[in-house]
This record gives C-alpha cells, sequence and structure tokens, in this order.
C-alpha cells in the first residue's frame, strides 16, 4: 500500500473524525422553523463556518429495522446532486442523548443539515407585502428550470414538485427540495426539442400532490416521464400570476375535470393515447370542451400564455422540457428577466413566529375534525382518525396541517417539509391530529377558512417506497372515507414497492455524469480520471487540483500541526514500542469509551 | 454515476487497527475474511451479486484510515454483516435482520476452512449449531443496527458504490470479444477477476476507478483464455494507461497465492473476527514475540 507524502488532501483527512457527518455541538440551535408529525425543523449557526443553516431531524420510527431507508435514499440522491438550483445536503449532524431513565442504551439523533432558505414559494405567493414582477417570476421560473434541467440530466425525477418544496433565499435564488419522493429515471434523458420522451417501464402512479399531479398520472399512466415535473412547474408557473394554486381539485376525478376545463378536453389529437389508460377513478369518458386557459391568463401576455400551453399539455410526450423551456420566447422578451440578487429582499418570517404574535388566528379546522382526538389533537386511539371530507387526505404525511402553505418561509425551510414524513407512521400513541401539527395550532374545530385564506392542499400519496412500504399497497391501502382520496397507510411492512425500486441501485451506477463528487468521507472527489491513475498515490495529486474545498475543510478541522505529527510519531512507533501498543491514540475521548463499550459488546457476544 | 470516491493516500497510510496495536498483516487478514464472509453470506441470502459486492467495497471503506473503525473495537464479524445488511436495504433485495443474522449464525458453524470453500457445498452441521436464541437475535440484531449507524457515520452518509461489471461488458463488446468463440469464456473469467478483486489485499476497489478494475480484468482474462484482442494500446481508449493496468494485472494475479497463504494460516483455527478473538490472538502474538 503506498505511503504516499502527506500533501494537504492527505493530511485534511486527519482532521475530522468523521467528514461529512459532524456533531451536533457544532451548532448553535436557534429557533424552530417547523414542526410536523413527522419531524422537526431548527434554524441554527454553524460555530465552525458561521453559516446559518436548517437541521431536520430525522426521527427513527422503527429501531429495528436501523436507520430509515427513505432517509437514506434521499441522502444518497441529495449526495450526488451538486447544482445551485437544488438544496445542498450539507452534512449530516448527530445528537448524542444521555439515556433517560429506564431507557436503557443512549440513543443518537441525527439531522440533515442544509443551507438556511428565508422562504418557499408558496409563503411568499402568500405574503401580501410580497409583489411579484413579471422580471421576478421570469426570474424564479428559469431557476426552477435550471434547476429541472438539471435533475432530468442527471436522471431524476422529482415527483414532488410544487410551490411549497421551491425554497428561496434573500439572495434571489431559488432551489428545488424535498427529495423524499424521487427516484432515478431509468430512461434515456430529455433531450432538445424532444418533450418528455416515452417511458419503457413502470413506475407507481401514487406520486405528485394532487394540484400539481398531471394528467396522466391521474388516468393512472405507469409509464410516465420528465414530463411529470414539467407539468408541476406549470402550475407553479401559473400559481405565481394567480397568486394561490390555480388547480385545486378536492378529489383525483375533480381534479382531472378541472383540468380539463382549463385546457380542453383530451382528444385523440391533444393526448393520443389517453383512451388506452385505466381511467380516472372508472371515470373515462369527459364532456368534450375548450380550455379556458387563454382566457384566465388573459392579462400575462401572449408568450406567458404561450409557455404555459407548453408546459401544461396533455400530451405528455409534447410537453416541453426543460432544456426547451429555458429557450422560450418569454424569458427573451422584455421585460426581460431579474438577476436574482436584484431582486428585493422580504422578511423571512416562520409559522411559528406567526403563530407566537397572533395567537388569536382563526382556527380554520375542519368541522368534526376532532373527533378522536384528544385535547392536544393526539389520536386517542379510539378509531381511526376520521376523515373530514378535503380538508384532509389522510394522515397527514406533513402534519402541517390542513393549511400546507405556510405563512412565507414557514416550515418548508431548507430541507424542511415532507421528505421524511414517508417514514413509518408513529405508533398511534403518537398520532398527532392528521391536520396539525400540534393542539393550539389549529386543533379545535371552527369554520372552513375564508375565501382569502389558501386552499388545504391534498398531499402527495405515500411514497411507492416509503417506510410505509407501500408500491404494491397503492390501491389496497386505499379506502374510501366519506372524500375520495383518502388514503390510509398500512402499518404492516409487507408489499415493499418492489417493481418501484427494481434496478434503482443499478441504474444509479451507470450513470456517468460528472460533477462535483466527494469521497465518502466528504473531500472533493476526484474526477477527471487522468487523475485516476497509478495506485493511491494518485489519489492525492488529484486532490490537489481541487485545494480550494481541501484547504477550507482543513481549516475548519482544526487539529494543529503539533497533534498531527503526534499522530504520525504514533504511527512510527507502534511496533516498536510494545508498551504503548494498546494506547488509544487518535483522541483521548476514545479510551475512556474503550472499555466500557468493549465490556458491552462482549457481553453481548456471550450470550 | 461510474465513479467511485477512492481512499486518499493517508487513509491508505494508516488505520485505526494499527493505531490500536493491530499488526498489519493480522488486519489483511481479518479485512480478507470478513469480505469472504459477506460474499458467503451474501450467496446464502441469494442476494445479486452487485449489492455483495457493494457490501465488501462498503465493508473495505470501513476500516481505512485513522478515523476508519478499529479491529479492536469492532468485530470484523458483525460490521460485515452490518455491511451486507445495509447494502441490500438500499437495494431493492432487502433482507430482513433476521435472515441476516441466521445466515451469519449458520456460517459460524462451519468449520473454519468454510471461508475459502463453497458454503454452501459443506456438510450442514445440523440446526442445534446455529440455532439463535430469540435472546442472542435480539442482542445481535441491536448490534447490528449500531454497528450500521456506526458504519454509516465513517463513511460520510455516502452508500454509493459503483461497480465495474457492467463496464467490462460494454468494454468487451467494445472489442469484439463475442464476435470471437472465447468471448464468453473471457467475459466469466474477467468477472472472476473482478470478484476476487473485491477481497485483494491491496484493496484494489478503493484505490482504482471501475473503469481501470474491468479493462485489467479484461485484459488478464484475454491472456488466460488466449483471446486475441485488438492491436496496441487498445486499453488507453477505456481511460486506462499501461501503468495502472500493469499494477492492477500484477495484483489481480498476486490473489491466488495470497489465499492459498490465508487458508494455510487458518487451517486449525478460525480468523480471530470478534474484538474478544483478536484480543487472545494479539496476546498469543505477543507471547511468541516474547518467546525468542
Amino acid at each position: 500500500m503506498a505511503h504516499g507524502p502527506s500533501s494537504s488532501p492527505a493530511s485534511a483527512g486527519l482532521n475530522r473524525k468523521f467528514h461529512g457527518c459532524s456533531s451536533i455541538k457544532d451548532y448553535d440551535v436557534m429557533d424552530k422553523l417547523g414542526e410536523g408529525t413527522f419531524g422537526e425543523v431548527y434554524k441554527a449557526k454553524s460555530r465552525k463556518t458561521g453559516a446559518t443553516v436548517a437541521l431536520k431531524k430525522i426521527l427513527m420510527h422503527n429501531e429495528k429495522d436501523g436507520f430509515p431507508i427513505t432517509a437514506l435514499r434521499e441522502i444518497k440522491l441529495l449526495k450526488m446532486l451538486s447544482h445551485v438550483n437544488v438544496l445542498k445536503l450539507e452534512e449530516m449532524a448527530v445528537e448524542r442523548n444521555k439515556a433517560a431513565p429506564g431507557e436503557g442504551r443512549k440513543r443518537a439523533v441525527l439531522y440533515m443539515v442544509t443551507p438556511y432558505m428565508d422562504h418557499d414559494l408558496s409563503g411568499l405567493l402568500d405574503n401580501h407585502e410580497v409583489r411579484m414582477t413579471v422580471p421576478q417570476i421570469k426570474c424564479y421560473m428559469l431557476q426552477l428550470l435550471e434547476g429541472l434541467r438539471y435533475l432530468h440530466d442527471s436522471s431524476i425525477l422529482h415527483r414532488d414538485m410544487k410551490a411549497a418544496n421551491l425554497l428561496i433565499n434573500n439572495r434571489g435564488i431559488l432551489q428545488i427540495a424535498d427529495f423524499g419522493l424521487a427516484r432515478h429515471y431509468d430512461e434515456p434523458v430529455p433531450r432538445k426539442g424532444k418533450g418528455g420522451g416515452e417511458a419503457h417501464r413502470d413506475y407507481t402512479s401514487l406520486v405528485v400532490t394532487r394540484w400539481y399531479r398531471p394528467p396522466e398520472l391521474l388516468l393512472q399512466l405507469r409509464r410516465y416521464t420528465t414530463a411529470i415535473d414539467m407539468w408541476g412547474a406549470g402550475c407553479v408557473f401559473g400559481e405565481m400570476f394567480k397568486r394561490k394554486p390555480i388547480l385545486t381539485g378536492n378529489s383525483d376525478l375533480n381534479q382531472i375535470q378541472i383540468i380539463f376545463d382549463l385546457v380542453g378536453a383530451p382528444t385523440e389529437e391533444s393526448m393520443p393515447g389517453w383512451r388506452d389508460l385505466p381511467g380516472c377513478d372508472g371515470v373515462r369518458e369527459f364532456a368534450p370542451r375548450r380550455g379556458s386557459l387563454a382566457h384566465v391568463f388573459n392579462d400575462q401576455g401572449r408568450e406567458a400564455v404561450s409557455l404555459l400551453y407548453d408546459l401544461l399539455r396533455l400530451d405528455w410526450r409534447k410537453r416541453i422540457n426543460a432544456i426547451d423551456a429555458l429557450e422560450h420566447p418569454y424569458f427573451k422578451t422584455p421585460p426581460f428577466p431579474a438577476r436574482p440578487e436584484d431582486l428585493p429582499r422580504f422578511h423571512d418570517s416562520h409559522e411559528l413566529d406567526r403563530r407566537r404574535g397572533n395567537k388569536a388566528a382563526p382556527p380554520p379546522a375542519p368541522a368534526g375534525g376532532t373527533v378522536g382526538m384528544g385535547p392536544n389533537g393526539e389520536w386517542t386511539g379510539a378509531g381511526p382518525p376520521q376523515s373530514s371530507g378535503i380538508w384532509m387526505n389522510g394522515p397527514d404525511r406533513s402534519g402541517r396541517g390542513f393549511q400546507d402553505r405556510g405563512p412565507p418561509g414557514m416550515s418548508r425551510v431548507p430541507g424542511a417539509g415532507p421528505s421524511y414524513d414517508r417514514g413509518p407512521p408513529l405508533p398511534p400513541g403518537h398520532r398527532r391530529a392528521p391536520w396539525g401539527g400540534d393542539g393550539h395550532r389549529h386543533g379545535h374545530g371552527g369554520p372552513p377558512p375564508p375565501e382569502s385564506v389558501r386552499h388545504p392542499l391534498p398531499h402527495a400519496p405515500h411514497p411507492p417506497y416509503g417506510g410505509g412500504y407501500g408500491g404494491d399497497r397503492d390501491r389496497g391501502g386505499r379506502v374510501t372515507m366519506g372524500a375520495k382520496d383518502t388514503y390510509v397507510p398500512r402499518y404492516s411492512d409487507g408489499g415493499r414497492g418492489r417493481e418501484d425500486r427494481r434496478s434503482r441501485e443499478r441504474s444509479l451506477d451507470r450513470r456517468s455524469r460528472s460533477r462535483d463528487r466527494q469521497d465518502w468521507r466528504g473531500h472533493p472527489f476526484q474526477d477527471d480520471r487522468a487523475g485516476g491513475r497509478r495506485g493511491s498515490i494518485q489519489s492525492d495529486r488529484s486532490g490537489n487540483g481541487r485545494n480550494g474545498s481541501h484547504d477550507e475543510r482543513s481549516e475548519r478541522g482544526g487539529r494543529s500541526q503539533e497533534e498531527r505529527d503526534f499522530y504520525r510519531d504514533r504511527r512510527d512507533h507502534r511496533y516498536v514500542d510494545r508498551d504503548r501498543r494498546h494506547t488509544r491514540s487518535r483522541s483521548p475521548d476514545r479510551e475512556r469509551d474503550y472499555n466500557s463499550r468493549r465490556d458491552r459488546e462482549r457481553e453481548l457476544y456471550r450470550r | 454515476m461510474a465513479a467511485n470516491s477512492l481512499a486518499s493516500s493517508a487513509q491508505l497510510a494508516s488505520s485505526a487497527s494499527q493505531l490500536d496495536g493491530v499488526p498489519h498483516h493480522l488486519e489483511t487478514s481479518l479485512v480478507f475474511a470478513g469480505s469472504a464472509l459477506a460474499q458467503a453470506a451474501g450467496v446464502l441470502l441469494r442476494l445479486p451479486q452487485e449489492i455483495i459486492a457493494q457490501a465488501i467495497v462498503i465493508f473495505a471503506r470501513v476500516w481505512v484510515g485513522s478515523e476508519g473503525a478499529s479491529l479492536k473495537e469492532h468485530s470484523a464479524k458483525h460490521v460485515s454483516a452490518a455491511c451486507l445488511y445495509l447494502a441490500a436495504k438500499l437495494s431493492a433485495h432487502s433482507r430482513l435482520p433476521r435472515a441476516v443474522l441466521n445466515v451469519y449464525a449458520f456460517l459460524d458453524a462451519l468449520p473454519p476452512t468454510s471461508l475459502f470453500d463453497d458454503a454452501a457445498a459443506l456438510d450442514d452441521p445440523g440446526p442445534k449449531a446455529y440455532y439463535l436464541t430469540e435472546g442472542d437475535y435480539h442482542a445481535r440484531r441491536s448490534l447490528m443496527m449500531k454497528l450500521e449507524a456506526i458504519v454509516l457515520r465513517i463513511l460520510g452518509f455516502n452508500t454509493h458504490v459503483a461497480l465495474p461489471y457492467t463496464l467490462c461488458i460494454n468494454y468487451l463488446q467494445a472489442v469484439e470479444a463475442f464476435a470471437q468463440p472465447q468471448g464468453s469464456a473471457v467475459a466469466k473469467r474477467a468477472f472472476a477477476h473482478l470478484n476476487s478483486s473485491l477481497m485483494n489485499p491491496q484493496r484494489l476497489y478503493l484505490t482504482h476507478q471501475p473503469h481501470s478494475l474491468a479493462t485489467a480484468a479484461i485484459y488478464l482474462a484475454a491472456r488466460e483464455v488466449g483471446l486475441k484482442l485488438p492491436g496496441d494500446e487498445w486499453w488507453e481508449v477505456f481511460d486506462t494507461d499501461r501503468e495502472e493496468l500493469g499494477f492492477l494485472v500484477v495484483a489481480m494475479i498476486s490473489m491466488g497465492g495470497f489465499v492459498e497463504q490465508e487458508k494455510r494460516r487458518w487451517e486449525k483455527s478460525r480468523p480471530p473476527l470478534t474484538v474478544d478473538q483478536l484480543d487472545r490472538e494479539l496476546e498469543r502474538l505477543g507471547a511468541m514475540d516474547d518467546g525468542e
């Protein structure tokens, strides 16, 4: 094994215990940003870099299966992505807790660390103080399309495109977040002028939040393409003009009807092959009508309507892809898109702040919503949580309640949101009201929200491969309880989404896109193959080419040169100095832990 | 993503185990034995080879560098099980913890030579020998989950492993190997080299990218089978230069001798794959040194 000269990247390896994985002590936790049934998000400041970050807690629901698979998958995807318009996973942070009395061994809590983003688009649109100018809309739209172009080119389907998953910071940067439903796309990536192309394998059709779900998904096309994300982009585009979601169906069937109201009923011309699809809730006939889109968006000008038409095209094969959308004349006619840095800054306000300040806000919880719920909205165990018409859509994954869209920036903090909401459901005792993150928020019954308040957002279906282990469960787990679209998750482990996961692994390997990579300890990854030669020494050498990030890390790591020398000494002496052989040399705390840990493990083996 | 994260030279230069006083040769032996265990268990669990390969690469990564895991702290055997469980979980072929633990208990009950033979072909030691009591099961499962978390932390949650198998077939197609009668024999032989390289003491999967591994495996296999490959320097087309190719081929050839040596070494006794056994082995080695 090569003992190459220890140059800068090499010594960076000694600086921190685990790269890509730090302690929660490295962060000053400031505020709680959001709270939901399945996760909490905190605003925090990094002690090392001073950067403001968002920490998203990963709850260990099912200890017996180890680390949650949904979280692992999201992390794996995020680690492979690097783009200015995709939320970055900075690292993972570990919090070690003292064991609570009577709880046995202590548990570590893990956090995903992402940059702090001030708003999400949905919150921004809700904020009456924020005016959306056309250059601003164009600017956001361009960034959204850039992000989508990158994702699709990297063979990733996002599958939960919606305004609430688009985060925006005060520098005008928009980032796509929440990859909890994302998966690898096994088909050829979109090409210029070719629309979405065609898929050759089945995917689960239970993805995408209903209001942003494209018609082909509602008609249960299984071989869908990257075009599903483009539909969502179209919905977001329209939403920026109307400042509220444009297609707010209260059931799948209603959703497809209002889609056809907007863009016209399908014909063999506008949506070839639609008659061969299973249909929506068994309905396969739709009254012929012409779409009202041009009329509805009349004020936005010809180019905007044209882009909307392209994005909201019924034929998924012809729907415009991100590459082409970026070239759309809309962005090339005045008023021109603003530059992100020229956008105005807005106050970020988070849901909790708003609650603190204004406790008397009308709690528009659905009528009858508290049946079976305790005073704090938790489920008392008296039968399954009640469905309450359009207000809810089965157990709320996000716990964000009846009103999925909050005030600006609320809970949709970076990496916040429902990514891990898809973990296995909590045991009944811990369930919260499906529409309420916690009781005092909107646990009590009340009138439906006034017109001015945004509609509740229906939720994305449970993930195909999610903690609930759906997939094959899709239809089976669907129970009609008053509302059309109520999902009741099955709590069993059976029937994982096999078809959906198959070859995910394999196909990820196939991808050969070059982008910023890191080695598994978080070193920048050598990308050029030329550098990858001559055994182990060269990893060193090619690392030099990327000094920037290495240096940054080594500065952060902060172990002194003396210390490093000490370690080197230790290594040199390891065969010479017998007495010191058993000395723990890497870090003092390891020595302390060592004996007790060994004893513990020994015990386990003996049993 | 067709490329892997490679180990830095600092990571290769030292390891936590060595810092803890485990001699290099013993460490090599144990990492090999743990990988062989994962391979055997993977076969018994009917996992596809690509998942077994990913598990072995993850397993190898865990021990590398001063910040990796130490054999004095974590038992190779249990880490091997955790890596296999993790790799399977990330794939479309997840296995229940109980299945993984049962298979490891079964392999434990086999004679020491089982590491070097096809475990499935050995005599069944009888269910009593490998029965896991409920208590054992729970203890081992929670240990496995703990180790899974430790593995993830050491890897910085980077669980991606790129493998050379598909590339290997692509390259063989590119050089039109399958047009010749020995084509499929070469492919099999190349895959065999790729499989055994997973356990190569030179940690080839941690130091070389899949495309180079595939190229070297093809070069060696074609030599062995007698397949004629296109003119000079064909490997350059696959981004592998002569020097790297030479290094890899020599390393792959050396694998046979290494396994023989390991086989002789652990003929009588089991490799010390737990922390306890390792401590005893180190004491024994220490006593032998003193005796000299």
